[in-house]
């Protein structure tokens, strides 16, 4: 019989709701809570030797430590599937439910599944990376939610061949794997175009790539004259990095001083970026921030003059969200000096 | 411009048409047709015209523009992507091709690029 | 225009002393057929076999695969331009051997694609495998260019397509369809409320190898126009195109159309199928601007309120669908696309060559990058040695037992855009 370790929050496991969301991680032999409906799905095909229980608030606030700890207690049992959840729409849960899930399939390497609905933020973080089936946002959608993570489930132990995530209900995770349709694909090309006809809801089976292209703007009319900003997400910060700007999923940008700086230097600047080989930016950060050649022409007068202020955050696995948010802020303030263009350096 | 990797295009329309020959490959003359495109030419024809897929076959002739003009957009976009397609497809490198099949792909790559020149047979 | 297309179903193929049909057996005389072959002079030689449905064959290079049609009534004979007269078909009746086909191999180039499969799981893929099909192995005279090659070996196929046409043409058949487009302003009189919708039928147009021909013409060298659909299904549209064999359109598919069989089974009940545009995709640029300009300029003419676009081939093909998806969307024209894609063996690339986000409404038929696996055939028709060059296939493709390890592009008709198949991905 296949092994299961179940993960569920202090709620499902009846201790109590948000009050009691700081209670660490512990482990139970056995089943708790959900675990019965997954029991009974799986029938004599599984069983969960234990389940850990773990407050919403403990796992996001200690994050690390949590991680570590679940991490030996999963490990004793020696699974064949780890299942965090499902966590519906509780956003702290889900998130929880996708990190430590990801933690397991990464350390232990052993299949992972969980479960969420759509806009749990968890959802977005974890979909690409491991397996997470689509919930209803409410406990009311648990029956329905277990008749699709058991039998996947049993197939990620397994080792079974996954189908499409039309077939297996998990979300799609910009993996593409055929399967067959119960209609030819006109049939489907006629009904979605009666859908889209009648005002009715239709979903594309291809959604195209967010491309986002912005319209550029006109040109500067005299960039001998205009005052030009450096704003990077290769990561560059002064050395030490003082914001402590994250070298993934970074969740702010820095603001930094180069009034008079010629050149960006080993012993001055590093890159705070945890994606790429840092190597050849630290060795001279002018390469991802272009600081030296900007004040070569500010000296030619090829370009008025370089902003005093450089903005730098991490483009590693950056939610485009936050991406976003970041540059309304300092564009605001970029304009508000009279930054007259921008350039944009990446990685 | 014609900007080929293929000695056949090369040979047959070269007294007609200004041809940058190419000696390299598919992708090499898919990144020259980029740089063009950067410099402001622009891009008359498709950098993936032709079913074949670009693993299968080793040449290819793009026609740019004779003058440079404004930066085009559209053709920015259109051989960057196909640059994109060339990569993904040539994660799995390129057959064997015996001397006959080379000969085959080179008149395909000609005759997809006459259609355009509205060259007939 | 009204057409009657009657069903003769055939259940079986058999070499015989005499070609006919009887008891749902396609008999054939395979002398006859090879001298309807020979006809032609640029064949030094020709071959004649059977293969099907179930059986342990493989057929190899594939290059068209074609329905025996034959006029009963009514003006024109099938394949006009090609094979009969320029004259308008479409309508009165035609006799269809539904179940049959005509399949042509022969190596025009070194690369020839396409392999179908009678049995095992490279069968579920391609359709032609439920067929019982005459397959016809051409040798060409030695020298013959590769351009007389392919229409010698197109023609073969058309000719002998009607040969065995002309053997239901005066059969009873099973099950008789109809089809009526009506004139526009019958149309809008007939369906008041009903939207009007057109079908965009993109056809591959971009030199040897690579052509489909109107009526004779050679679709490069057509604007986009309109055409009924009935015509379609007498042979108006054929192909010529033998690159990508998992998403070209053969004869077969565009004779079959299943977007115009769908379209008219809503047609007077959920929608008002207006009519036809057919578009072709050019290697040059301002060509594509033009025809999906046309394409949606003609939408807006015939006042349709949606269309499906349908998309043949690789690559550059992608660029026209997205055109024309933007311009008849920009007219107020609700679009459904057809497409397949080209997602890497893994399935993580990018999908098309080309994107837009008006395009949010689209049908997959499948990523041809899938990796399959094809067990060896008892017994193989064609040159099985072409495996390990053409698309999809790779040095070593073809193992020593005969058995195949290659990408699904392989396999004729497997990824079809025309919405063909149930095969989709996600």
């Amino acid at each position: 019989m296949l092994k299961v370790v179940h993960y569920i929050n202090q709620f499902f496991a009846n201790i109590g709701g948000e009050e009691m969301a700081h209670v660490p991680a512990e482990i139970r032999e056995g089943i708790v809570g959900p675990g019965l409906a997954f029991k009974q799905a799986f029938g004599d095909e599984a069983e969960i030797v234990a389940t850990v229980v773990c407050g919403d608030s403990y796992f996001n606030e200690n994050m690390e430590k949590a991680k570590k700890d679940i991490i030996e207690m999963v490990k004793k049992y020696n699974p064949d599937i780890f299942i965090a959840g499902p966590a519906f729409n509780a956003g702290r849960y889900g998130v929880a439910c996708g990190t430590i899930a990801q933690a397991v399939k990464d350390e232990l390497k052993i299949p992972v599944l969980t479960g969420m609905y759509e806009e749990n933020p968890g959802a977005d973080m974890f979909k690409n990376s491991i397996y997470i089936v689509s919930t209803k946002n409410s406990a009311a959608g648990m029956r329905k939610a277990v008749k699709t993570m058991a039998p996947l489930a049993l197939k990620l132990a397994k080792e079974e061949k996954i189908g499409s995530s039309a077939e297996e209900g998990y979300m799609p995770n910009g993996k593409r794997v055929n399967f067959y349709e119960k209609d030819r694909g006109s049939k489907r090309a006629v009904k979605m175009l009666l859908n889209k006809l009648n005002g009715k809801p239709f979903t594309t089976e291809f959604p195209m790539p967010d491309f986002d292209r912005v319209p550029p703007n006109p040109p500067v009319k005299d960039i001998t004259k205009a005052t030009i900003a450096l704003v990077t997400s290769g990561g560059i910060v002064p050395k030490g990095n003082p914001d402590h700007i994250e070298s993934s999923s970074a969740s702010k940008y820095g603001k930094y001083d180069i009034d008079g700086v010629m050149d960006l230097t080993e012993e001055t600047f590093q890159t705070a970026h945890g994606g790429y080989d840092p190597v050849y930016a630290n060795e001279d950060p002018d390469r991802v921030l272009p600081v030296d050649i900007m004040r070569e022409f500010e000296k030619e007068g090829k370009i008025g003059k370089l902003y005093r202020y450089f903005y730098a955050t991490v483009g590693n696995g950056t939610a485009v969200k936050n991406a976003k948010a970041f540059a309304e802020k300092y564009a605001k303030e970029l304009k508000a000096d009279g930054v007259d263009a921008v350039i944009l350096t990446s990685t | 411009m014609i900007i080929t990797n293929n000695d056949l295009v090369y040979s047959k329309l070269k007294d007609d048409y200004n041809i940058l020959y190419i000696d390299g490959s598919f992708r090499d003359v898919l990144v020259k047709t980029r740089d063009k495109v950067h410099a402001g030419y622009e891009l008359l024809t498709h950098p993936l015209s032709s079913s074949l897929k670009p693993n299968e076959t080793p040449y290819k002739s793009v026609i740019i523009s004779d003058k440079k003009g404004k930066l085009n957009f559209n053709s920015v976009y259109i051989i960057e992507d196909a640059i994109i397609e060339y990569d993904k497809f040539n994660m799995n490198i390129i057959k064997k091709i015996s001397e006959k099949i080379r000969k085959d792909f080179k008149l395909i790559d000609l005759t997809v690029l006459e259609s355009a020149l509205n060259i007939n047979y | 225009m009204k057409l009657e297309l009657g069903y003769i179903f055939i259940k079986d193929i058999q070499f015989a002393e005499q070609s006919k049909v009887e008891n749902g057996t396609l008999y054939v005389n395979k002398e006859d057929v090879k001298a309807l072959i020979l006809e032609d002079q640029n064949f030094k030689s020709a071959d004649v076999e059977l293969a099907r449905p179930g059986e342990s064959i493989r057929i190899i290079p594939v290059k068209d695969v074609i329905e025996p049609r034959v006029k009963v009534e009514g003006p024109g004979g099938i394949f006009p331009g090609m094979i009969s007269k320029v004259e308008t078909v479409g309508s009165g009746k035609t006799n269809v051997l539904k179940g049959a086909a005509v399949v042509t191999t022969g190596k025009i180039v070194g690369f020839q694609e396409g392999i179908i499969d009678m049995k095992g799981p490279g069968a579920e893929y391609t359709p032609f495998s439920k067929l019982n099909n005459l397959v016809l192995k051409c040798e060409p005279i030695d020298g013959l260019k590769q351009h007389e090659h392919e229409k010698a070996l197109r023609f073969a196929g058309y000719k002998v397509a009607e040969y065995l046409g002309n053997l239901a043409k005066s059969l009873t058949p099973d099950e008789v369809h109809t089809f009526e487009t009506p004139s526009l302003t019958e149309g809008l009189k007939l369906y008041p409320d009903l939207p009007r919708v057109a079908y965009v039928l993109m056809l591959q147009s971009q030199g040897l190898m690579h052509d489909t021909y109107v009526y004779g013409v050679d679709a490069k060298k057509s604007l986009t126009t309109m055409i009924y659909p009935t015509e379609i299904m007498d042979g108006a549209i054929v192909s010529g195109n033998c690159v990508s064999a998992c998403d070209k359109n053969t004869t077969y598919h565009h004779l079959n159309n299943p977007v115009i069989q769908d379209l008219f089974e809503q047609h007077g009940k959920t929608l008002n199928f207006v009519c036809v545009i057919i578009s072709n995709e050019n290697v040059y640029l301002a060509d594509k601007e033009r025809s999906s300009n046309w394409s949606a300029k003609l939408a807006e003419l015939l006042g349709v309120d949606g269309v499906i676009v349908s998309e043949e081939g690789f690559g550059n093909p992608d660029t026209d669908l997205i055109m024309n998806c933007k311009k008849i969307e920009s007219k107020g024209i609700k679009t459904v696309l057809i497409t397949d894609e080209y997602a890497g063996r893994d399935g993580t690339s990018q999908s098309l060559a080309d994107a837009d986000a008006k395009a949010n409404a689209v049908v997959s038929g499948g990523n041809a990058n899938e990796v399959i696996e094809l067990p060896p055939m008892d017994k193989v028709i064609g040159h099985p040695e072409v495996v390990d060059t053409i698309a999809g296939g790779f040095d070593g493709s073809l193992h020593d037992d005969g058995s195949i390890t290659a990408e699904l592009q392989v396999i004729t008709g497997a990824t079809n855009e025309m919405g063909f198949n149930r095969l989709s991905a996600r």
